[in-house]
């Protein structure tokens, strides 16, 4: 390691949630690590634990009814197994969350400068007009036109884009150092989900964080991560940078999710590629590749081992798969 | 929000006339009439029928109706056919009773039902919620007349506390200690009836409300759980509450009845239960009247106060 200590080392995450079923890996094994001011990009399907392991990342996962091992370890401290207490003192001072759906994701019926300065004088002592005038100042860095007069709404009052610029601002108001965003822009129109990804970009700049974007969309993490972690079944399936990921991908599912990007380019009312087949059952998951019966590259071996990460060309990249696509097929025309 | 509560009011006005109207024709149907009570029953159907004319009860009931509403109007309730005495003044004294009552049963229902409801759901179906459950469901079961006369034999018969028994109402001008303890068991006996409804109902509300996500939210901002309940779900949760309060004091004007006339509390619901059996007509109009505006204005209060408590509401 060098002289940039990792601010976030994941080791071997699991979360199993236990169900009426039975046990659920709803994350199965997960490590990386990530640096200070870093943007990492997390990709997968609906159900395929992503929202889920940044959750347990953060230490907010459900209370009951659920199992976590391995290790979180957010600038030294243990966050796997500490108590609901001592996550608090890391949890909107040292690491905060933006979550799906603004609509909900806010207090109906609390002012919105109240949300967002609530953190300032609950835990950092600040007295009401200071901490008023630190969140105006938000409202303005997350780019609210007069910030001062919407002090005082309720969130009902804004548009949806609006909410997740304050559900931004209520994140950055405790000056975190990482930034976990959870599918930040899905809830939201097209045209504004790029504003919200590029007020992320330069907020993270400016306060220097590092960013986990949780995301069913590559398009999205294209241009504005530095790394990417493909999740498939509550696994990782590969990882690497995002030039690497996007160029030279080995893993067949990578490259589904790709193909599933509609493109500009292609001529119009041509289909809509999807993934065929559905997402694996975690109660019951192959005891192979969690991705075989949905591979066209799947041969005998995938369906009865599963796959470990191994290391492709580049240092930091690496997959899980037994028929890796080969490098020149891997790259995007 | 000042034509919402213009609307309101014209609406509230209406049904204060309609119910008038419905108490009036019911109390008529009832057999027996004053003149009975007031010469005793031997005297000669031609002194009846004198008093009959001399109280204006020969007149049809629409006209009845319309000499005593032209007097409502212009503020007379007009006097008791027994007592003789205004029904103003019988309402002015029994009036007051009623509200320290409901009052008093307020205050502990909402004291009891708030925390409790909130402890239980923090851990729902933990030990305590099972346990407030099934002891809120048992006391839903169990009506205000024998709530209040199971009260009565363990606090003043058992216990012995004094001026908790039937017929020792003390004022509350003459001793206020006294006057507390025997408006307690009214007082405990309603706000036990009210504290199931708004324990259950703000109970179920919380346990949702905890499950949204701006809960997580708060909750990822590190601020305590304490907190994180009292600042971010309570308020969400109370809409329901405010709701149901608002109709439930209404229900309590008529346990309250009850549990007045059987410990002899000279309140509005003894005075009126008394007046039917006397068909003291004009005393049942004036608390009816009264009872109903009060109804009325509680549940307009608690109205205003769920649009207070919920923004959201406000425009329709």
């Amino acid at each position: 390691m060098t002289d940039h200590p990792k601010l976030l080392v994941v080791k071997d995450l699991r979360t199993t949630f236990a169900t009426p079923s039975g046990p659920l890996p709803a994350v199965g094994g997960v490590s990386f690590e990530l640096g200070t001011n870093e943007t990492l990009g997390i990709v997968g399907e609906s159900g395929s634990g992503k929202t889920v392991l940044s959750r347990t990342i953060m230490g907010l996962q459900p209370r009951r009814n659920v199992e976590v091992t391995g290790s979180v370890l957010l600038k030294g401290f243990e966050v796997v197994g500490a108590s609901e207490k001592e996550k608090r003192s890391i949890w909107g001072l040292e690491v905060a969350m933006i979550f799906q759906d603004p609509m909900t994701s806010l207090n109906p019926v609390m002012r919105i400068g109240k949300q967002i300065d609530e953190i300032l004088r609950v835990r950092q002592g600040m007295d009401r007009r200071a901490a008023k005038a630190r969140a105006v100042e938000l409202l303005e860095l997350v780019g609210i036109p007069s910030p001062a007069e919407r002090y005082g709404v309720f969130p009902r009052e804004l548009s949806g884009g609006m909410r997740q610029r304050v559900v931004i601002a209520t994140a950055l108001a405790g000056s975190p150092q990482l930034l976990m965003a959870d599918e930040p822009t899905t809830g939201l129109d097209v045209t504004i989900q790029a504003q919200i990804l590029n007020l992320l970009d330069s907020v993270k700049e400016q306060m220097k964080m590092s960013v986990v974007l949780v995301t069913h969309d590559l398009g999205v993490v294209a241009t504005r991560t530095s790394r990417i972690i493909v999740m498939y079944a509550g696994r990782i399936v590969e990882i690497g940078s995002t030039r690497e990921v996007f160029r030279r991908h080995r893993m067949p599912y990578t490259r589904a999710l790709l193909d599933a990007i509609p493109k500009v380019s292609n001529p119009s009312h041509s289909r809509l590629v999807a993934i065929p087949g559905r997402p694996p059952n975690l109660l019951d998951l192959p005891t192979g590749c969690a991705f075989a019966p949905r591979c066209a590259y799947a041969t005998d071996i995938c369906r009865v081992q599963r796959p470990r990460l191994e290391p492709a060309e580049e240092s930091g990249h690496a997959f899980a798969c037994w028929n890796p696509l080969p490098v020149a097929e891997g790259a995007l025309t | 929000m000042v034509r919402y509560l213009v609307r309101r009011l014209i609406l509230l006005i209406g049904v204060v006339f309609i119910v008038s109207i419905g108490s009036f024709y019911l109390l008529h149907l009832l057999p027996g009439d004053p003149t009975a009570v007031i010469l005793g029953t031997g005297d000669t159907p031609a002194n009846k029928a004198k008093l009959f004319a001399q109280l204006g009860l020969n007149k049809p009931i629409w006209e009845q109706y319309f000499v005593w509403i032209r007097n409502v109007l212009r503020g007379n309730l007009g006097t008791s056919f027994i007592s003789q005495t205004s029904v103003w003044s019988v309402v002015k004294a029994a009036l007051p009773i009623d509200v320290e009552i409901i009052v008093l049963s307020q205050i502990l229902a909402f004291l009891v039902a708030i925390p409790l409801a909130i402890r239980s759901a923090r851990r729902p179906d933990g030990p305590l919620d099972r346990i407030l459950g099934a002891g809120s469901f048992t006391l839903l079961s169990i009506p205000s007349f024998v709530l209040i006369v199971l009260l009565v034999l363990f606090v003043s018969i058992k216990l012995g506390v004094g001026h908790t028994g039937p017929s020792s109402y003390v004022s509350l001008s003459a001793d206020w200690i006294g006057n507390l303890e025997s408006l307690s068991l009214p007082a405990i006996t309603l706000g036990i009836g009210s504290f199931v409804v708004y324990y259950r109902v703000l109970r179920s509300d919380l346990i949702a409300t905890l499950q949204e996500e701006f809960i997580t939210l708060a909750r990822s901002k590190g601020i305590s759980a304490r907190r994180i309940m009292w600042r971010h779900a309570l308020r969400p949760s109370a809409v329901a509450l405010c709701g149901t309060a608002g109709v439930n004091i209404g229900g309590l004007l008529a346990s309250g009845f009850i549990v007045q006339y059987l410990l002899s509390i000279p309140g509005l619901g003894y005075e009126l239960i008394e007046s039917v059996g006397l068909s003291d007509y004009l005393v049942v109009q004036g608390i009816v009247l009264v009872v109903c505006v009060g109804v009325i204005l509680i549940n307009f209060g608690f109205d205003l106060l769920t649009n207070i408590v919920d923004p959201r509401i406000r425009r329709e």
